[in-house]
């Protein structure tokens, strides 16, 4: 099978510019009460697409070789006893990660002897993983933001999600506790922990942030993510990781000297500007749209206008935040715009 | 240097946190000083603003750094060569002219009469484009005149991110319309003769000699191709020395200052209409290279045109901002008296941009 190489428009390398180590150390962390069990992703609906994502493209999130241990041909054989009991005419389409040579390679072995599985390598850059994007490149259809997949009968699952459904489904084992990434400049260390299901947000936390008044603390990741203040949160099946940025809400002196210090953080590492027009957003928007037209629309107070340059298509992945040199707040104000649209 | 910066760092977060709170704290103080100290503060050190809602994390790219890399392109693409060219004595006073009177007194004043503005690095680029788009021998107070009005021009309209055209170039042309003695004469040979530093102030010196493109117009003259390259031909200061613009303009490009597509479709639209002409007319037009080696259209094409506030913003209407200007530039040159007309086409194409947007945002998103 020659290496494809499919993806979209714009994006960002988020891998390359956040390089983040992460020791192999795993804790375990179990919860106060009795462990919440794992749910099975499939309540009676058909499913006709299974998309098994082994490409993050997050650097904080959980990286691949957590649970496939580099023996891709295991966990291929695992997902094919999954897919003989739970999803006998569902078509498997394995979005790999193209830099991981060796899994590229196993898969592709894997998937030459059999038919229900293709085996697509990805470029990792983020949003490449948001379901709308891998239903648009992997399966060609038009899925519009925050809409149920599940009912377009595709599945979409992170390897953790195969690999405890082979646990309970196959083995006939209980899953209750998963694997959290921790990281950000606010911890001691960056570490990969498993921690039951129901344990809280402050218990996991615990003697691992550096300062605790100077932090803030976000799940599944500062640019897709909420950030949480009730600590007392407890931990389900979708928390993926958290993330502990330090709070620098004081002038760093020279800047230009300390982009490592700053870049991990959640200063806006800038001033707050006027748009100049730079190109930089609708450059790097995945879905092809152009946001600065949004925010201009705003200032004017046509917010009502704002809507009519295609919003419906943003999956709000924060890429024109993140790049706006100017540091405007483009996917607050698209929120916002979107938010008027449900009202009416 | 962070080695050497590192035992005065904190002496001088604190010095500068006292006068923060000192100017906070009094009031007339902040209605004189308080502007200075914020552009100051602004340089040399991050605001404390953090990111309060999502995405929490934000790229390490700022206007600053936006705007470092055009002064940055303009330095290693006209002042360098400049200095080479004509003598440090030719250069220096006049940036620092352009930079005292455009910066240190327009915005100055600017942002104490009108308060809301803020003192920028915009202006820089403004003022470093004033003494390259003025002949060699422009005296300095006409350099002086220049980038006063250039910034208070852009303030009036609104600062850097709402100013309708190139404020350089609209300066040029007020400058052009008010004193067209000094904007037609002045053009010194290169590398013939420094100025001595006294005869600096009053501008205008004994050599001076017809730029090519009048000299093609008046004789039918046409320079050598290798000297326009080169900068050995007459020209504006800043605009002789094409190979270097276009090598700081590949530079812009390539870390996405400058889009691609304006000096692209301008250039190319250049080299198009004027084959195009010259087919027609024959020897009475200007033959393409001539065209798009002389004057200031690589100045113009990789630096000005690009200037993304005045040009559109979509980027399919950038190919018709961009052959816009082009197709003027060729007009200009080829069919009236004026000797250029790359400045009248980007002021015009700037003005034009605006209807240019409003009509691809209608097609693209069919309003």
């Amino acid at each position: 099978m020659k290496k494809e190489t499919m993806g979209f428009k714009g994006g960002f390398h988020l891998l390359d510019a956040y390089p983040l180590p992460f020791c192999t150390i795993i804790d375990e962390i179990s919860s106060d009460g009795a462990p919440e069990q794992f749910q099975f992703p499939v309540t009676g609906q058909k499913i006709e697409h299974v998309i098994v994502n082994l490409c993050p493209t997050e650097p904080w999130a959980l990286p691949n070789w957590v649970i496939l241990k580099h023996k891709t041909a295991a966990f291929l054989s695992m997902l094919k006893e999954i897919k003989t009991s739970y999803f006998s005419d569902a078509r498997f389409h394995l979005a790999i990660n193209e830099k991981e040579d060796r899994a590229v390679e196993d898969a592709v072995n894997f998937a030459r002897a059999e038919d229900w599985i293709k085996v697509i390598p990805l470029c990792a850059k983020y949003p490449q993983d948001d379901p709308v994007i891998l239903a648009q490149v992997l399966l060609g259809m038009d899925v519009s933001f925050g809409q149920d997949i599940k009912s377009l009968g595709i599945l979409i699952v992170d390897a953790q999600t195969v690999s405890a459904m082979y646990e309970q489904g196959i083995m006939r084992k209980d899953v209750n506790s998963r694997y959290v990434v921790l990281s950000g400049t606010g911890l001691r260390e960056n570490e990969i922990i498993r921690a039951e299901l129901g344990t809280s947000v402050e218990k996991i936390l615990k003697n691992k942030v550096k300062d605790a008044s100077t932090c803030r603390v976000f799940m599944n990741g500062p640019l897709r993510g909420k950030e949480i203040s009730d600590f007392s949160q407890k931990i389900d099946w979708s928390v993926n990781n958290i993330v502990v940025f330090e709070e620098k809400s004081r002038k760093v002196l020279f800047p230009m000297f300390k982009a490592d210090e700053l870049a991990f953080t959640t200063s806006l590492l800038g001033e707050l500007r006027r748009c100049v027009y730079c190109n930089f957003c609708d450059d790097i928007c995945p879905v092809d749209l152009e946001p600065a037209l949004y925010y201009h629309s705003y200032i004017r107070g046509e917010k009502h206008k704002a809507r009519l340059y295609n919003m419906g298509k943003c999956i709000e992945c924060g890429l024109c935040s993140f790049i706006c040199p100017s540091k405007l707040e483009l996917l607050k104000i698209i929120r916002e715009c979107k938010a008027l649209d449900k009202h009416e | 240097m962070k080695k050497f910066l590192k035992p005065i760092e904190p002496l001088l977060d604190k010095g500068l946190n006292t006068a923060e709170s000192f100017i906070h704290t009094h009031r007339k103080v902040n209605f004189f000083f308080g502007a200075v100290f914020e552009a100051f503060d602004g340089l040399i050190r991050n605001p404390k603003e953090t990111a309060q809602s999502p995405p929490f994390i934000r790229h390490n790219y700022d206007v600053k750094r936006f705007m470092g890399a055009v002064l940055v392109a303009l330095v290693c693409g006209w002042v360098l060569p400049a200095i080479y060219l004509y003598g440090w004595q030719c250069v220096v006073p006049k940036l620092i002219v352009s930079f005292v009177a455009g910066v240190f007194i327009a915005d100055f004043l600017w942002v104490i009469i009108a308060r809301e503005e803020h003192i920028a690095e915009g202006g820089f680029v403004t003022c470093l484009f004033i003494p390259a788009i003025l002949p060699p021998q422009a005296p300095l107070w006409l350099i002086g005149l220049g980038a006063a009005l250039a910034i208070i021009f852009r303030n009036i309209l609104g600062g850097v991110g709402n100013n309708l055209v190139n404020p350089a170039l609209f300066s040029r042309l007020f400058l052009t319309i008010c004193f067209p003695a000094f904007l037609v004469t002045g053009y010194q040979m290169p590398l013939i003769g420094t100025q001595g530093i006294h005869t600096v102030p009053q501008g205008l010196d004994a050599v001076t000699h017809a730029t090519p493109f009048t000299a093609f117009k008046t004789s039918g003259e046409v320079a050598s191709y290798l000297s326009l390259l080169l900068g050995t031909a007459t020209g504006s200061l800043g605009e002789t020395c094409r190979l270097a613009l276009i090598l700081s303009g590949l530079w812009l490009i390539k870390v996405k200052v400058a889009n691609w597509r304006v000096p692209v479709s301008y250039l190319g639209s250049v080299f198009i209409f004027s084959v195009f002409f010259s087919l027609i007319l024959g020897k009475a037009v200007a033959p393409p290279f001539f065209q798009l080696l002389s004057g200031g259209l690589i100045l113009g094409a990789f630096f000005m045109a690009t200037d993304p506030i005045t040009t559109t913003y979509n980027q399919t209407a950038k190919w018709i901002f961009g052959a816009g200007c082009g197709f003027i530039t060729v007009l200009i040159r080829d069919f009236t008296t004026l000797p250029e007309g790359v400045m009248y086409a980007i002021l015009l194409m700037n003005l034009l941009a605006i209807p240019i947007q409003s009509l691809m945002v209608k097609i693209r998103y069919r309003l």
